[in-house]
């Protein structure tokens, strides 16, 4: 196959990119003087995809929510014992997520590297469902989402996008229902396996201590081609409204939590450059410098550890979250979106501009220190269309006029919904 | 490669490690000082670092100060506090991006190096020479919430709940942030005499490490404390206690789906050639989804969502947590005892001991491909006669042997069964 390399004058680095024959991404980013590697082979499938057209049929098909998250769990195991067995030969430290967007399966490992990463290439492709072992699994996954029912975190934030989506999948729990996994059968486990493990829709990242050459080389030998097949995402279409502005439950926490949320229209993917501009916005706003952070603080509203910010996007759904603790959640609220109309009425001084560019741009070099980091953020970008150094250039070439236009199309008070959850006593 | 840990010693009781390393984009330089852990001392101490890292003479104000941070690329000034051993350890952290990266070519990084030590030997004081007050109710509170918030995980909870149990009575017992009672009872007039003891009699550990040229990072710390009379630090050996003769059973409600049991066993005095077995014996038995307890607790017996054992070497304690059904909770409990049995009995098989070796190993290596990580593991070391890079640790870990990993679990003893019950069903 052949490697492109791409490099970045800015910060000295550079990684290998290519498509291998079999159709599957390659990226591979080596790092001189490391000792780790980490390595990432995932697939553009989370937990919003229940509706799909492949190119190679006519129809749509919907299934049943928590497929991925299922489909995931069971590619660990196989007909020769769990892939973590297999790991335990080479030292790596392996994991998998099911996101709303994506699977993933990763390792880290010092040691053994080809080995880790055949098996990696090998148990991915190599789907195993019997009626026996997908009974079983039901058992599990039932218990993991019964877990989640107790996670204050996890209910704040799904309680708000329950109240901020009339249709989206993204409103449904990764893992899916207790009733909706009930349905989960052998055949829609393939159905969906060989829809979205093509390796047209896939990708491989590794990152550290590693050769390109070997990686091309096993790739050459493990993947199995792929039919030229693509998949198509669809979603019910989604009114701009929120269903509820405020949802609240009560858990036994010692002190209330909140997510904020600000819901957007939202049909692809965020292009970089948009990406970039509300992430120097979210620094003018909400970091330790902003007038807003003083106030919270000063009024005794948040703390430090736990006030956050976070821009939320994917497939059809968009929304910039605020979160953390608070003993007056409303009140939160309620002076976020007082900054909000203040800034949008008086602009952006040039001062809070320059010193949030700054501090994001360090940011994200920095975030090049680490293996884990770069393949990570290399595979999520790669499914949202986006590319490593393309994003630190577009923090370099922000202005004040494309921050202050993001502010205006991004944030709208009509839109928000504020989750609370809230001690019981 | 060839990562070298440089020694320098500033005065009594202060020493300046640092390993230059241009690999990475960014340098990390922490001072920690390590001073007994006491209740009556707990809570003051562990507000200084927060208080003093908020705001300086030059930027006298929280606002000033993080704009002056954001201005350097986001540099970081952050402040913690652990327990390591019976000694708390209060920590005070520069992080910022190397020179060769500043957009207009400016020299950025002794400037956080500099921002370090002056809120260190010359932080901001009112009229009084005390510490501003807003400073001081800000961290206060938030002291609090973040006691308040670890009551939030369950699993922190439980953990934590089982550790006071296990060590009552001794320095080990007390929260490393002090309880929330005697961080409420504080008063301001406390605190610039805790930070002076701290400054004169803590053992202190400074750390420069990554891209950066540690000579006039040394430098400035020379010279500042030539003004601070150093006095011996007091010895204060850690306690390690016999295990019970009887375990102390404690369960406690909570109104909650999944109970989180944790048994909490003492390993005895471990002697630094014994260390290695130790660790690995740890991880044989619950430290990677390979382990003895994950296997057979989990995943062949179905009796807990997670089950794994924490070691904490300093101390001399080995903590096994699981997270299981209320009902599940006793047969959880005579399982994990099994396993430990079985390990005892030296039944372990070569490809157990092969692949808790690697695993250790890799995470081992793993260390110093991380700025966070080379600090944590160079201020575990400093409790040792002799410093060892992860690699030298790697290596002895690799030549345990099976009957070395069987010893060690023979020295381990129960001595405290925590369960933190869902409500409604019994134990």
């Amino acid at each position: 196959m052949k490697l492109e390399e791409r490099k970045s004058a800015r910060t000295g680095d550079s990684y290998f990119a290519g498509k291998h024959p079999s159709g599957l991404p390659i990226y591979l980013f080596p790092k001189p003087g490391s000792h780790s590697t980490y390595a990432i082979f995932g697939t553009r499938y989370g937990s919003v995809d229940t509706t799909f057209r492949r190119s190679d049929e006519s129809a749509p098909c919907t299934v049943p929510p928590g497929i991925a998250h299922f489909l995931e769990h069971k590619l660990f195991e196989s007909e020769d014992g769990d892939a973590f067995a297999r790991y335990a030969r080479t030292g790596a430290s392996a994991n998998a997520y099911t996101s709303f967007d994506s699977t993933c399966y990763l390792f880290s490992c010092t040691e053994n590297v080809r080995e880790s990463l055949e098996i990696l290439l090998d148990f991915v492709q190599s789907p195993y469902f019997t009626e026996q072992t997908v009974q079983k699994e039901q058992g599990i996954i039932g218990q993991e989402i019964r877990m989640y029912d107790d996670d204050p975190q996890w209910r704040v934030l799904f309680n708000m996008l329950g109240a901020m989506y009339h249709n989206h999948p993204v409103k449904t729990d990764i893992a899916g229902t207790v009733e909706s996994i009930a349905q989960i059968t052998p055949e829609y486990l393939y159905r969906c396996y060989h829809t979205f493990y093509n390796l047209n829709n896939m990708a491989l990242c590794v990152a550290g201590n590693i050769d390109p050459q070997m990686v091309v080389e096993l790739a050459d030998r493990m993947l199995k081609p792929s039919e030229p097949v693509t998949v198509e995402r669809i979603f019910a279409p989604e009114p701009d409204s929120v269903l509820q502005s405020r949802v609240e439950q009560k858990l036994p926490v010692a002190a209330p939590l909140f997510q904020f949320g600000f819901k957007e229209t939202a049909a692809g993917r965020v292009p970089s450059r948009k990406l970039a501009q509300t992430e120097v916005l979210l620094e003018v706003l909400a970091s330790d410098a902003s007038p807003l952070m003083r106030r919270l603080l000063d009024e005794g509203l948040v703390n430090e550890f736990s006030f956050d910010t976070e821009y939320f996007e994917g497939p059809g759904y968009a929304c910039v979250i605020f979160s953390g603790e608070s003993a007056d959640p409303d009140r939160v609220a309620a002076e976020i979106k007082k900054e909000i109309a203040r800034l949008r009425a008086e602009g952006i001084s040039q001062a809070a501009f320059e010193r949030a560019k700054k501090a994001v741009y360090g940011r994200n070099i920095v975030s090049l220190n680490s293996a884990e980091n770069i393949a990570n953020t290399m595979i999520s970008l790669h499914f949202a269309g986006n590319e490593l150094f393309g994003y630190l250039e577009e923090v370099a070439a922000l202005t004040r006029g494309d921050v202050e236009a993001r502010l205006r199309e991004q944030m709208d008070p009509e839109r928000s919904v504020l989750s609370v959850v809230s001690p019981i006593s | 490669m060839g990562e070298e840990v440089e020694v320098q010693k500033i005065c009594e009781g202060v020493t300046f490690r640092s390993i230059r390393d241009d690999r990475f984009k960014n340098m990390r330089l922490a001072v920690s000082f390590l001073t007994p852990m006491r209740k009556e001392t707990a809570a003051a101490n562990a507000l200084l670092p927060p208080i003093m890292s908020r705001t300086s003479r030059e930027y006298p104000d929280y606002t000033k100060m993080a704009e002056h941070l954001s201005e350097l690329y986001g540099a970081g000034l952050s402040a913690d506090v652990q327990k390591l051993g019976d000694m708390q350890v209060l920590s005070l952290r520069a992080t910022g991006l190397a020179d060769r990266y500043a957009l207009e070519g400016e020299a950025v990084s002794l400037e956080y190096s500099k921002l370090l030590c002056s809120v260190i030997f010359d932080p901001l004081r009112d009229g009084e020479g005390k510490f501003p007050e807003d400073s001081f109710l800000q961290e206060q509170r938030q002291a609090v919430e973040m006691l308040d918030s670890e009551r939030n995980d369950k699993r922190t909870y439980a953990r934590q709940r089982c550790e006071e149990i296990l060590c009552e009575g001794e320095p080990y017992g007390v929260n490393r942030a002090g309880s929330r009672e005697d961080v409420l009872r504080l008063s301001r007039e406390e605190l610039v005499p805790a930070w002076e003891s701290l400054l004169r009699s803590a053992q202190i550990e400074i750390l420069a490490l990554g891209c950066c040229d540690p000579q006039p990072v040394a430098r400035l710390f020379r010279e500042a404390f030539e003004k601070i009379p150093r006095e011996p630090a007091e010895p204060f050996p850690t306690v390690r206690r016999e295990a019970r003769a009887e375990p102390k059973r404690v369960e406690e409600k909570m109104d909650v789906a999944q109970s989180k049991l944790v048994l909490g066993f003492r390993t005895g005095d471990v002697p630094e050639e014994e260390e290695s077995a130790f660790r690995l014996m740890s991880v044989v038995l619950g430290g990677t989804p390979h382990s003895k307890l994950f296997l057979n607790v989990r995943e062949k017996l179905s009796l807990c969502y997670y089950c794994s054992a924490r070691f904490q070497l300093q101390k001399g304690i080995l903590l096994v947590e699981s997270g299981v059904e209320t009902k599940n909770a006793g047969r959880a409990e005579q399982e994990i005892l099994r396993q430990l049995d079985e390990v005892r009995a030296g039944h372990v098989t070569e490809e157990e001991l092969a692949a808790a070796k690697l695993s250790l190993c890799n995470s081992l290596r793993t260390v110093e491909d991380y700025l966070g990580g080379m600090e944590s593991w160079y201020l575990s070391q400093v409790f040792r006669g002799r410093i060892l890079t992860p690699e030298e640790a790697a290596a002895a870990v690799s030549a345990v042997t099976c009957e070395q990993v069987a010893q060690a679990a023979r020295k381990m003893k129960l001595d405290t069964v925590y369960c933190l019950a869902g409500k409604g069903e019994e134990a």
